[in-house]
């Protein structure tokens, strides 16, 4: 007779191959973040620090322009996901609520807006930003992250409200409500756990985002943290425990943001994804 | 003032499609503007692109380029897919296990690219001394300075930075499956490949077709970790077409030969935009 359930393959071996092939690099990057330069470059390598130490660290957060880049990226990231945010929130429910000419292209739109390699307009946008005065200013981080972050919080959220009965919304209408109140006062507070995946999948692409960084902000009063982890490699000569420092620094706010909310990011991104 | 009811959508959209329409296409069109111009605004016709594709390194870039999503997306699929099947099983610490795995694809590039590349090291990686200890290799290799080994490399990096999204997504995809379909199968006596390939991945495939598109289209992009490693080197056996714009621009300030260069990168990937929207879009 066929058993209903299957428990008879080897799950647990497989589980650890995985666990260890994706967090041995954290691993390693923590154990070479507390040793000195000495112990880094010694066959063979040592799995446990032998004098560990905290210099890395110290050098990473007194002398070097790390914690200016931590201040850059905070406005830069919180500034952007702001903006996209009230977009998004609007943009929405437009799209989630109202049936209008030319809505099919304005979805098609912003999928675009969404696919569109970013390496294909640095170009131009260096040109625009340039023209505009905006170049290594907070505000042209800003406006250049919207482009990352806008679409995909759309998607997020048209899911989001889709799923919120317009019947609430109807009686409020009946009752003499604007539909912008109606969206306020009724739709968004329904909508927390969606605002929330997206103020986080926003605040972590910004926060992670490299190219547009490098191009468009020129020195340390607008630097981001990730250009500051590359500053640390030169062509001559890499500080690798600074840098596997610095890279602890970096992942660790992020993992404890994503562990902490990752049922409702995987959730909301998962919807925004399969509809988009 | 109450506003016409035929006009309340659009007036929510407008604001978001203003602001794309100006991050988004005038930069598409200045781009094209831009390739077809010199350095003082004359037209030039299509000057810019016989230049670019008279360099030969032109043509090693777009083959890079190929090889390095190419590679990629196959295992990035298989892996993620295999992973996404594991993690749908019932085990003990599951929903602890689903949320680390994702942390690799969280977790800036930079911050993979640089951790990897010390694990590199010629001289004093690990992933060296752990393959010379398990004899695997006899001497050192200089994983991302030997030309034959810094795009195995560096895909590995991007295979691991990416397929906990895979993962997530196929592990979404196989909880829409009815758990009866499988447990008739069993029923009726079928082996767990029978399963697998019948139920599986017969339901995975539209989920599996939108990730190869979305992976293809990102990986197209990725310019971080490649960068970050080996700034294309060694003798440009790891540049990619992303990579070649940002030097043209960036390094040799020719932006009309970038901007060219350009063109024909959204034109391989206007493709997959294409195929993407009108498959994707219609469920909408």
């Amino acid at each position: 007779m066929a058993s209903r359930t299957r428990s008879t393959w080897p799950i647990y071996p497989a589980v650890a191959l995985l666990v260890v092939i994706t967090m041995f690099p954290f691993l390693w990057m923590l154990i070479s973040s507390f040793k000195q330069l000495s112990e880094l470059y010694t066959v063979p390598p040592t799995w446990i620090p032998v004098a560990p130490s905290w210099t890395n660290y110290l050098n990473v957060l007194f002398e070097s322009n790390v914690p200016r880049y931590f201040l850059n990226s905070v406005i830069i990231s919180a500034g952007s996901t702001a903006i996209a945010l009230a977009l998004a929130i609007l943009a929405s429910y437009g799209f989630a609520r109202f049936k209008f000419r030319g809505r099919t292209a304005a979805v098609a739109l912003i999928i675009v807006g969404q696919l569109l390699p970013t390496a294909a307009i640095i170009v131009p946008l260096y040109v625009v930003l340039n023209w505009l005065g905006l170049l290594n200013t907070y505000l042209g981080l800003i406006l250049a992250y919207l482009i990352l972050t806008l679409p995909l919080s759309v998607f997020m959220l048209i899911s989001y409200f889709r799923g919120i009965p317009v019947e609430l919304e109807e009686a409020a209408i009946v009752d003499g409500a604007s539909r912008l109140g109606v969206l306020l006062r009724i739709t968004l507070p329904l909508s927390m756990p969606g605002v929330v995946a997206v103020i986080v999948y926003a605040f972590v692409t910004t926060w992670n985002e490299f190219i547009f960084a490098l191009c468009f902000a020129l020195d340390s009063s607008t630097k981001t943290l990730p250009i500051g982890l590359a500053e640390f490699t030169t062509e001559f000569n890499t500080d690798w425990g600074a840098v596997m420092a610095a890279s602890v620094v970096m992942t660790v706010p992020i993992a404890i943001l994503f562990l902490a909310m990752q049922r409702l990011f995987v959730g909301g991104l998962t919807a925004g994804g399969t509809k988009g | 003032m109450r506003v016409s009811k035929r006009f309340v959508g659009p007036l929510f959209v407008l604001p978001a499609l203003f602001v794309l329409a100006m991050l988004v296409f005038y930069p598409l069109v200045y781009t094209f503007v831009l390739s077809v111009t010199d350095p003082a605004g004359n037209y030039v016709g299509l000057e810019n692109f016989r230049t670019m594709l008279d360099q030969r390194l032109t043509s090693r870039t777009l083959q890079n380029t190929f090889v390095y999503v190419g590679f990629s997306i196959v295992f990035q699929i298989i892996l993620g897919t295999a992973v996404g099947i594991l993690l749908n099983a019932k085990f003990w610490g599951r929903s602890g296990i689903r949320a680390l795995i994702v942390v690799p694809w969280v977790i800036p590039g930079i911050v993979a690219a640089t951790t990897w590349g010390w694990m590199f090291h010629t001289e004093f990686g690990i992933i060296n001394y752990m393959a010379q200890s398990a004899g695997v290799i006899d001497a050192p290799v200089g994983w991302l300075t030997n030309p034959s080994t810094v795009m195995p490399a560096l895909i590995t990096v991007n295979v691991w930075k990416m397929f906990p999204f895979v993962a997530i997504m196929v592990l979404a995809g196989l909880q829409a499956i009815p758990e009866d379909l499988y447990e008739a199968a069993r029923i009726d006596g079928a082996k767990l490949h029978h399963e697998i390939y019948f139920i599986t991945l017969r339901h995975l495939r539209p989920v599996l077709a939108s990730l190869t598109l979305l992976l293809a289209i990102w990986g197209l992009n990725a310019i971080t970790i490649i960068y970050a490693m080996t700034r294309g080197g060694p003798a440009n056996r790891s540049i990619i077409l992303p990579i070649q714009i940002f030097r043209q621009a960036f390094e040799f300030f020719q932006f009309n030969q970038a901007a060219a260069l350009s063109v024909m990168f959204l034109l391989i990937t206007g493709v997959l935009m294409v195929i993407y929207v009108t498959v994707f879009a219609e469920k909408e």
